[in-house]
């Protein structure tokens, strides 16, 4: 009963077309998920546990509810209480199928991090948002 | 009898304080005094450097440390601002190699585990950043062909080098000088300071043990407790105290009259422009993962003024403080954080640094913290012969 309580509280907040986009994230691995009404993303650290001061990548697929290609154009990081970023620049490098590496990621100083995705299937860019609390 | 004795001055020994119980600690507040350990951290190896952790390397480096030779005056040596009875630095408030220096001679313990060198990161290795003060025409002002030909000519030194890196000294000049510089990085890694006190009271919070966690005073326990509340671990973080990036901390931008500082501004755009970075010909890192770092750091206006984090371990002998040695005591530190100006910061959202507007009695406790933090080291014996 337990289990399926928490299988339903991971998948209800997904958008009824989530079906279409492939969660897994290769080597058998999903992540963390972020959408809208035209976007999911689903990410993951490489390595898992991010700690601070140590650079780590992201791991992610994009995909879009209409099944169109989608750019992942910029990834940031910034600690909204302080009003401040990383010391570093990510790259993105496109892996194909809708996959994306983030490299040169460091999270210099614990506390909260509102993790930037820019990302675009036309025009548009658009942008997704995820907290994390880095302890 | 005289068993009986032993055993009641043993219980002795091994109770609280007279009169002392540890302060009441919070979940919260454990987990950030457990955040500062345990120590010390596992042994730090540079994938960039091949000879790190090699003791033949860490001979040779013991030995280039105290090499006066390598200077063009043939008069300085690395251990002459770096001093090994003096907790590895000089105890001036700015360096003096051949001239006055800008900024401090910072002390050595624990570099082996940063990853920016230098108070305003040029160097992004201990090799590379053991390169620049012999290079540096106000530090030791010598010269690539100088180091080299030192290496192959002398004796002793050739026969350590071929014993640390397999092959006799060859012709290439350049490759010679950062080979020097990575054996001075090999030996600079093994300068580790001790446990402290402050040690001993996070295992002992960590594992529960009050007993053991009241030995630690009090007014160290309440100094502990304002570093926590102030939020000091944002930038003196993790086991180093020190998350190893730059900060501004409101210490005036003037190095002399009419220049200023840039601070890590200025670092980066050296750490750009040097072929003795991680990403130059000279790392031995295969995988370049260690490279991260460099490839992606970036240059921002807000690096103006910033400096290297330092880490806090020994802090009490080591000096005077703050890049430009400004600050005598830490006592003058802590009023230095207890009155820095809000309008010398310009902060957009919540200040990192902030006045804290600690009373008298709160600036000894602190004080008192941060000298547990120190330790007696042991005496560092003369290197053995390298080549007997």
């Amino acid at each position: 009963m337990r289990r399926r309580a928490a299988l339903l509280s991971f998948l209800l907040p997904l958008p009824a077309w989530a079906g279409d986009c492939p969660l897994d994230l290769g080597q058998g691995t999903t992540g963390l998920v972020v959408f809208s009404s035209h976007y999911m993303i689903t990410f993951r650290p490489d390595p898992l546990q991010i700690e601070v001061g140590a650079p780590f990548a992201l791991v992610m697929n994009v995909c879009t509810r209409r099944g169109e290609a989608a750019e992942l154009v910029r990834v940031e990081a910034t600690m909204p209480e302080h009003k401040h970023g990383m010391n570093y620049s990510p790259t993105v490098v496109p892996v194909g199928n809708g996959r994306f590496r983030v490299e040169g990621m460091v999270f210099h100083m614990p506390g909260s991090w509102e993790l930037g995705f820019d990302v675009r299937s036309g025009e548009e860019i658009e942008r997704l948002t995820h907290d994390i609390v880095l302890k | 009898m005289r068993r009986a004795a032993l055993l009641a001055a043993l219980l002795v020994a091994a109770a609280p304080v007279a009169g002392q119980a540890p302060l009441d600690w919070t979940p919260d507040e454990i987990r950030a005094v457990a955040s500062h350990g345990p120590w010390p951290p596992p042994v730090a190896v540079d994938r960039s450097n091949r000879v790190s952790g090699n003791p033949a390397a860490i001979l040779l480096g013991q030995h280039l440390f105290e090499e006066p030779r390598l200077s063009a005056s043939r008069q300085v040596a690395c251990g002459d601002c770096h001093q090994a009875g003096r907790d590895w630095r000089d105890g001036r408030a700015r360096g003096f190699g051949l001239v006055e220096l800008d900024r401090r001679t910072p002390s050595l313990w624990n570099v082996g585990w940063q990853h920016w060198f230098g108070w305003d990161g040029a160097s992004d290795s201990l090799w590379m950043q053991s390169i620049r003060p012999i290079l540096d025409p106000r530090e030791m002002g010598g010269s690539t062909r100088g180091v080299a030909k030192l290496l192959r000519e002398d004796r002793q030194l050739a026969c350590g080098y071929e014993r640390a890196f397999g092959t006799a000294p060859g012709a290439d000049d350049e490759r010679l000088l950062v080979d020097a510089g990575k054996a001075l990085a090999a030996f600079q890694q093994t300068l580790v300071t001790p446990r402290t006190s402050f040690d001993d009271f996070r295992d002992a919070l960590v594992a529960g043990d009050t007993i053991a966690a009241s030995r630690y005073p009090i007014q160290a326990q309440r100094g502990l407790k304002l570093f926590i509340g102030a939020n000091c671990a944002s930038c003196h973080f993790g086991s180093l105290f020190t998350n190893g990036e730059f900060g501004d901390t409101g210490v005036p931008f003037f190095a002399r009259d009419g220049e200023v500082d840039s601070g890590r501004l200025g670092g980066i755009a050296r750490l750009r422009a040097s072929p003795f970075n991680r990403l130059g010909q000279h790392s031995d890192d295969a995988t370049d993962a260690s490279a991260t770092r460099t490839r992606h750091v970036e240059r921002q206006h807000r690096n103006f003024g910033e400096f290297r984090v330092p880490g806090l371990r020994q802090v009490g002998r080591t000096g005077p403080y703050m890049h430009d040695g400004s600050l005598a005591t830490l006592d003058d530190v802590a009023q230095h954080y207890s009155e820095v100006s809000p309008d010398r910061l310009h902060s957009d959202g919540v200040p990192l640094v902030r006045a804290l507007g600690l009373s008298g009695e709160e600036r000894v406790d602190l004080v008192s913290f941060l000298r547990s933090l120190d330790s007696d080291t042991p005496k560092l014996l003369p290197p053995a012969p390298l080549c007997p």
